[in-house]
């Protein structure tokens, strides 16, 4: 058979028959978690039915077993990027044992939760500006050892200005434990009591900054059942992950600051992230180790809204959200910045600078930022 | 909906089916298509159609008007007129906040400037891309390249056509116009050389730039001052193998997508690192980018034309708009400014006809050391290009100075790094090579063949994907 650059349509099919039928005997078992991680609608379901009915079809022929061999053979190179199949793949190799169906479980150690299962009824407003009290000082000597956990809110902007502005203190050292596009409401998607505890490996911290709750804002399935976003079995099947997480992080005694969602462009969304916001303020308030903090006063706008671009007494305007109206830009996590690494209460610096505390009003805090920050630009 | 997802695939299996179902039936075949991409770019924000449409309408109605007129002057007009709705659109989503902030920050040095609203429109994406488009269509009508009338359905289908819509390449009007006239040829698909484009973009975006971005360009350009040297190097030649793999992978997938629907997209890339000049890079990469500035904006503003001096200042204005158009950001700017300043210096250098360095500009070492110097020099660009602000961008910089232990390299790394950057020197015949090897084998091998390759590139690609960094462009 010769050879030629070009095909006729008769073969372009040919070809699209060859490669769905191998995709799909390949791949079976990754669309039905596909299906089963989109957002939840009649059109995920109809999508879960029928990947479901095909991998269900396609399983016995075996095929689908060169995916998990292949996936089990890059974890033991360390190829994965999932802090909890590596570390499951770490552990197996240590002690020898044979491949189990679910290495997460295997691995990681998640501790009971110390709270009792009932939940409080949820706040119908959260406070404009709670205290965040420095820490007490480490000991002499002592490294403070903090976790920077969350999901987007965290990992853009806030997570790289609070490691820029704390990468000289030699009595802090970060552990980074965040993911975009992760979140609570969706362990199926990725499952925060499996990842976290992978993703701090052998470090215990003291202290926990977490901003997390940005792609809540959607139904999910639990025990087979659809609960619509804010429905009173969401709230209290989120309110009680919620729980769970605050209770994880908190374990051996860590403070946790619980960075509420801060205003956001959209309407609709920044409705969804009120409801977020009241839920994670309802349970970290019952947490004596934990503290909610609104950001609003230090982002927002006078009437608690979302503001986009922030001037200076002195006149300088950057912009502090990110074009999506909804992450924070640099400037913008620069604001909080300061309160945070406060309540950290790191060793005071060589030179005699105020350390900014939580009492300070937030324009004189963003004051002082802006005036260190001087000559920066901000890029949506 | 991003190209490397289940749902761009399942979308674009349901649109080669049908499309091709319609082929007899150009006009229908093409609605088929315009609907298809609306549909398409309002999988991202529905709102934003109308803005796709107006454009397209305007640029279409305008494209028209200019060649129903017999003058000059109407034509000059009506030309005038489109592009300046055209920029004028451009100009309030992308760069309203960033010139009135500018504006303000320069009062505020010499008086306390007015309390102002600024607008905070949502960017649309890949308003840069059709903008061009729009304006490509009208510029091409008023020089005449357009042989026949401008259809408006082919003049909106040109501009929306979803695999170049949101990031390229970007279509000349006088080439793509052409395809609509014609119904598709059903025995001329270039099916091999399709799917070979496809899995190539696929690798690059999936796996090595999601990896590079993920293992150690995000790492080191969030905190540089906690890594050394060694780090931040590889950080800085990461990033030149990721923003080549994710932009180049892209327009493959798109240039694959569109040959398998039976059209002919320009190429976009052409192993830019193997370039020895500045001037060499820019013909290699994005290349319907350079080749737009140079036809719309450098040549108009007199290219070479002109006096030695005229022509560095034109180069030097059109790499500040090429950086501009990347981003409303000083940092862009900048790095426009680099490379307008390196075309400059290169022209100088070639100027010069001092016979021994003529002959050592021939030789193989220095192709070598040009090649070398000019990859570090477009490093250099891309640390401007990367960093959200100069603080960080300087940061970067001075850790180069700072000796310290390599932290980040992984067997993952640096396999990714060797595959971005030395990718680029694989001779052309392997390519070609393995095309004419594929064309041998049966039509559902090769089907099974891609499904394999999709199949590995899935396993290895990090979880989630990254959205492609010239979207926000």
């Amino acid at each position: 058979m010769r050879a030629t650059k070009y095909n006729s349509l008769s073969q372009l099919t040919a070809v699209m028959a060859g490669f769905a039928v191998t995709i799909l005997l390949l791949e079976s078992g990754a669309l039905l978690t596909w299906a089963d991680r989109l957002e939840v609608s009649p059109a995920r379901n109809g999508a879960v039915r029928v990947t479901a009915a095909l991998h269900k079809t396609l399983q016995p022929l075996g095929v689908e077993q060169v995916r998990k061999e292949s996936l089990d053979g890059l974890d033991r190179l360390g190829w994965s990027d999932d802090p909890a199949r590596l570390l499951a793949a770490r552990e197996k190799s240590r002690l020898g044992v044979a491949g189990s169906n679910s290495p997460c479980m295997a691995a990681v150690h998640v501790p009971n939760t110390a709270v009792p299962k009932t939940v409080a009824p949820v706040v119908a407003g959260v406070p404009r500006l709670p205290p965040l009290k420095p820490l007490p000082p480490a000991a002499q000597g002592q490294t403070r050892v903090v976790a920077l956990v969350g999901d987007s809110m965290m990992a853009v902007g806030l997570s790289d200005v609070l490691l820029r502005q704390t990468a000289t203190d030699q009595n802090l050292r970060i552990v980074k434990a965040f993911r975009s596009g992760t979140g609570l409401a969706r362990p199926d998607v990725f499952d925060w009591m499996q990842e976290y505890p992978a993703m701090i490996g052998d470090e215990k911290p003291d202290a926990v900054i977490v901003a997390i709750g940005a792609n809540d804002g959607q139904g999910f399935v639990e025990d087979g059942k659809t609960l619509a976003f804010g429905s009173d079995a969401w709230v209290k099947v989120y309110q009680q992950r919620t729980t769970d997480f605050l209770n994880l992080l908190s374990e051996n005694g860590a403070h946790v600051v619980w960075v509420g969602l801060p205003p956001m462009k959209a309407g609709a969304y920044n409705d969804r992230a009120a409801e977020i916001n009241r839920i994670a303020y309802t349970v970290v308030s019952q947490n004596p180790l934990a503290t909610w903090w609104n950001p609003q006063p230090y982002i927002g706008d006078e009437t608690g809204g979302f503001r986009e671009l922030e001037t200076s007494p002195d006149g300088k305007t950057t912009r502090i959200r990110a074009a999506d109206g909804i992450h924070l830009s640099d400037e913008g996590a620069a604001l909080l910045a300061p309160a945070l690494i406060g309540w950290l209460n790191p060793a005071p610096p060589p030179v005699t600078t105020a350390q900014v505390t939580p009492q300070e009003m937030p324009a004189v805090q963003a004051s002082r930022h802006r005036r260190g920050a001087r000559g920066r630009t901000a890029r949506p | 909906m991003l190209f490397p997802t289940v749902e761009y695939a399942l979308f674009f299996l349901a649109v080669l089916l049908v499309a091709w179902s319609l082929h007899r039936w150009n006009s229908a075949h093409k609605l088929f298509l315009l609907a298809a991409s609306y549909v398409f770019y309002g999988f991202w924000n529905w709102s934003y159609v109308p803005l796709l449409f107006g454009i397209s309408l305007v640029s279409g109605l305008v494209a028209q008007r200019i060649q129903a007129s017999g003058s000059p002057r109407p034509r000059k007009l009506w030309l005038a007129l489109g592009v300046v709705i055209c920029l004028s659109t451009l100009g309030y989503y992308k760069y309203t906040a960033f010139f009135l902030t500018t504006v303000l920050n320069l009062w505020a040095h010499v008086a306390r400037p007015p309390k102002m609203r600024i607008p905070e429109p949502l960017l649309p994406l890949g308003v840069s891309f059709f903008v061009f488009h729009a304006i490509s269509l009208m510029m091409d009508a008023y020089r005449g390249k357009l042989k026949q009338r401008v259809r408006l359905s082919d003049a909106l289908l040109y501009v929306a056509f979803f695999p170049q819509l949101i990031a390229g390449p970007i279509l000349r009007a006088s080439n793509f116009l052409p395809q609509l006239r014609a119904s598709r040829n059903p025995n001329a698909i270039r099916v091999n050389r399709a799917l070979l484009l496809i899995a190539a973009g696929l690798f690059k975006k999936v796996v090595i730039s999601n990896l590079l971005a993920t293992r150690l360009v995000e790492q080191v350009f969030a905190a540089p001052q906690t890594f050394s040297r060694g780090d931040v190097l590889l950080a800085i030649y990461g990033y030149a193998a990721q923003i080549y793999c994710d932009f180049s992978g892209y327009t493959d997938i798109a240039i694959g997508c569109a040959m398998l629907l039976g059209y002919r997209f320009p190429r976009n890339f052409n192993a830019p690192y193997t370039a020895a000049s500045p001037q060499d890079f820019w013909r290699r990469w994005h290349i319907s980018l350079s080749s737009w500035l140079r036809d719309y904006l450098y040549i108009p503003l007199g290219g070479s034309r002109g006096s030695a001096a005229r022509t560095c200042v034109n180069l030097m204005i059109t790499m500040l708009l090429g950086g501009l158009w990347h981003g409303a950001a000083w940092t862009f700017v900048i790095w426009g400014a680099l490379h307008g300043f390196y075309l400059i210096v290169h022209r100088v250098w070639s100027g010069i006809s001092w016979t021994p360095l003529v002959r050592f500009r021939q030789t193989t070492v220095w192709r070598w050391m040009a090649r070398l110097l000019l990859f570090n020099a477009v490093c250099l660009g891309w640390v401007f290009f990367r960093s959200p602000s100069f603080e960080i961008a300087f940061a970067v910089l001075r850790r180069l100075a700072v000796p310290g232990a390599i932290t980040l390299l992984s067997v993952p790394v640096a396999m990714a790094l060797i595959a971005g950057l030395a990718g680029q020197f694989q001779p052309l015949r392997w390519r070609k090579a393995l095309e004419f090897e594929l064309g041998n084998w049966p039509a559902m091998a090769r089907g099974a063949a891609f499904a394999a390759a999709i199949f590995g590139i899935e396993l290895l690609g990090p979880s989630g994907v990254a959205p492609f960094i010239y979207f926000r462009f």
